[in-house]
């Protein structure tokens, strides 16, 4: 234990001290912001060059063309009537484009073309589709000569878009339910499970490397006269998670700190609500049910710890595959033969994290939240919709044991791997090493 | 005999290829043992096999009188030929990172290394990454990692190799001085004039095989096999005359040096040598008799190419 105590706290203080260390924990937080806030800059900013689109309105009193409303996307120019297309192309070339609206629009609403100068955009197209549809249909509309037409308009005018979920808690009055988010609790567990995704990428390689730098430095003939495979093993993996936490704890911290300051000086003094609020005109009662939810702290609490688990038993499990492999190999080229097998079962558990939206108590799902390869990223997706303690205790241990296990697997390929070099293994190989005493 | 190690029919074999084939060899204690051999004898498969770091497919090792067991490993202190050290790392701090895995405490294992730092003059190297010293900078390193915990076996694995002739005196002496203080020392080696200097007993592993084994003296006068060289003033019918029926010429005279015949012979009977010296002075005037030992190295060639 005492030696395994060693080991970590070698590889900490070395990777810590690491100029790669300090820039990468730097620099990450920067681009993550970066990330954050462009969109968001874009959304307020970027979008001010309007394009200007002239229109040639052959419609009856042009009443296409004298409803188009022009906004921050796109900005309407009426050409008088009996304009031609052919005299406008060469009058507006620096126009982005010319909206060619037919004479028997209302009847065939096929009848429009857009001549363009400038490259296509998406959002101009969407404009002008969802005007002239609007504008057709309620000219339709009006051809029924119905009384009070535009107030049945506007009455008609409906969305749904909130419907309450809640938790079932098997008590008699139908006050105190739980309301549960289907949404918010796979949001949440989509991130969750990207962000292990991520972690297993960026520290599962470190210890990957770790290992194979141990045989390639040939440290290991005096590392294994010293202490056994499987305390050497322990400790690599033990020692990178610890650098893993401290990094991510950093980057926490400086994210959190950056956007609640930074954040609101970049979009000029308008609040991220207010932008929120901008880019949807009516707030989801899903945000705001996710919203709600996020401020009770004991569910919190319990949550997170339950996440933090699967994160750190995840990463564990995934690390000590990755020993195994950096012990089978000499160098990160051959261990590129095996980075498949690890990989596969983290796009299998990305594909049923997907399924759990659907249906978080599937017979598929629930035998992927147990078994270890799978169950970190799964369970994460499912804890947030209420699953019993059992099911989460039982995965959290079958996860650890199998943890500990694939580090001991590790180390006999360690042991015996070291003694060949030079041959890369076969599966055979591996199979006999294991059992070899 | 009161040995540490002992070695009983190893065999070891590779994918096709036999590394080791029934060797065996006891080390006293408090000796230090030669273990020579050609390249790709398995001198390093054996010494593997001693460190437990492989297994051997038949035969039994054992360590201070019981079979060696994985514990026993952290007794032995072991420089690999490959010298390996973290390179990122800076030298004192792996060092005082090697002695604590071998059970030191960091105290005691910081005052124990900057002594030996201070004797092998490397002091100023303490706060140095690895990778910026030179190679016979970090032997050294590496070799006072090997022993700065005082284990009671040393296995040294071509401890001479890349260091000038000065610090392979220097090492000697250490190697020497730490015999005196009661470490048992072996170590693996293609330079037969250190062997001669200090190797109380030695293994010849040749072809997976050992084909030679005892102590240095022993192995040289045995090799010489009564082999003299004499220096006389007189006819060679007169000296063989002297000699007959208890020795045989080698060869013919070798010249004369300064008025003196040289001559080789060989006396079959270890008896016979005072007889034979007896005569040889009544009849020639003779200046000197001297027993031929060879060197190491001419018993090494000629032990590998099976002519001994």
């Amino acid at each position: 234990m005492n030696k395994i105590g060693l080991i970590v706290e070698r590889e900490f203080t070395e990777r810590v001290r690491k100029k790669s260390f300090i820039i990468s924990t730097l620099l990450t937080p920067l681009l993550m912001i970066a990330m954050m806030v462009l969109p968001s800059v874009m959304m307020l900013k970027g979008n001010s060059d309007t394009k200007n689109v002239v229109v040639i309105d052959n419609s009856p009193e042009q009443f296409v063309g004298k409803q188009l409303t022009s906004g921050k996307t796109v900005s309407f120019n009426l050409l008088a009537p009996g304009e031609t297309l052919g005299k406008a192309r060469m009058q507006h070339k620096s126009e982005y484009g010319i909206l060619v609206i037919g004479s028997d629009i209302l009847d065939n609403p096929q009848n429009l073309q857009l001549v363009l100068n400038d490259a296509s955009s998406m959002s101009v197209e969407e404009n002008i589709q969802s005007q002239i549809q609007g504008i057709l249909r309620t000219e339709r509309l009006k051809r029924y000569n119905l009384e009070n037409m535009d107030q049945i308009l506007a009455d008609a005018n409906v969305r749904v878009n909130s419907l309450q979920t809640l938790k079932n808690n098997e008590q008699e009055d139908d006050e105190n339910m739980e309301k549960t988010s289907t949404t918010a609790s796979w949001l949440m567990g989509l991130i969750l499970g990207m962000l292990l995704y991520f972690i297993l990428i960026v520290y599962g390689q470190q210890v990957l490397q770790s290992v194979i730098d141990e045989k390639q430095t040939r440290v290991l003939d005096v590392m294994v006269t010293s202490c056994t495979p499987f305390e050497l093993m322990m400790g690599k993996i033990l020692g990178i998670a610890v650098v893993a936490a401290l990094q991510i704890v950093i980057w926490a911290v400086l994210i959190i700190g950056a956007s609640a300051f930074v954040m609101p000086l970049i979009m000029g003094g308008n609040n991220v609500e207010a932008a929120l609020a901008a880019a949807q005109n009516v707030p989801d009662p899903e945000v705001l049910s996710m919203v709600g939810k996020f401020t009770d702290v004991s569910y919190l609490a319990g949550l997170f710890l339950e996440l933090l688990l699967y994160i750190v038993g995840g990463f564990l499990f995934y690390a000590s595959m990755y020993a195994a492999i950096g012990s089978a190999v000499d160098t990160p080229q051959d261990a590129a033969q095996f980075n498949g097998i690890i990989m596969m079962p983290v796009i299998i558990s990305i594909m049923v994290m997907m399924s759990v939206m659907n249906d978080p108590n599937s017979n598929l799902v629930f035998w992927c939240s147990m078994i270890p390869f799978t169950s970190p990223i799964v369970m994460m997706a499912r804890i947030p919709f209420g699953i019993p303690t059992w099911q989460v205790a039982v995965s959290l241990v079958v996860l650890y044991i199998s943890f500990i296990l694939m580090t001991w697997v590790a180390a006999r390929i360690f042991r015996v791997g070291v003694f060949m070099h030079g041959k890369k293994p076969s599966w055979k190989d591996l199979g006999a090493w294991i059992k070899m005493k | 005999m009161d040995s540490i190690l002992k070695i009983e029919h190893v065999s070891k074999t590779y994918t096709g290829h036999k590394a080791l084939d029934d060797v065996s060899m006891e080390v006293p204690r408090g000796s230090i043992y030669g273990l020579l051999g050609p390249n790709g004898a398995g001198k390093t498969t054996l010494i593997r096999v001693v460190n437990h770091m492989t297994i051997p497919d038949c035969g039994k090792v054992w360590f201070e009188g019981h079979e060696i067991t994985a514990d026993d490993i952290y007794q032995i202190g072991y420089m690999p030929e490959e010298r390996g050290l973290y390179k990122k790392m800076k030298v004192g701090e792996q060092a005082v990172f090697f002695a604590r895995m071998r059970g030191m405490s960091r105290m005691q294992a910081t005052r124990k290394l900057k002594e030996w730092f201070e004797r092998l003059g490397l002091s100023e190297w303490w706060d140095k990454k690895v990778e910026d010293l030179s190679k016979g900078m970090a032997q050294k390193v590496q070799f006072i990692a090997t022993v700065v915990h005082e284990p009671k076996l040393l296995i040294f694995d071509e401890p001479f190799s890349g260091f000038d002739p000065i610090n392979q005196n220097l090492l000697k002496e250490e190697i020497l001085g730490l015999r005196d203080r009661g470490a048992t020392v072996i170590f693996s080696t293609h330079n037969m004039e250190s062997v001669e200097e200090i190797c109380d007993d030695i293994t010849l592993i040749n072809k997976s095989h050992n084909i030679l084994s005892g102590s240095v003296e022993e192995i040289r006068r045995k090799a010489g096999g009564n082999t003299f060289q004499v220096l006389y003033n007189g006819t060679p019918e007169q000296f063989s005359a002297a000699i007959d029926g208890k020795a045989d010429l080698i060869g013919g005279s070798e010249g004369v040096i300064g008025g003196y015949t040289q001559q080789k012979i060989h006396i079959p009977s270890d008896d016979d040598v005072r007889a034979v010296i007896g005569t040889l002075n009544e009849s020639v005037n003779l200046r000197s008799f001297q027993e031929i030992i060879p060197s190491m190295n001419d018993i090494f060639i000629r032990a590998v190419n099976g002519t001994l």
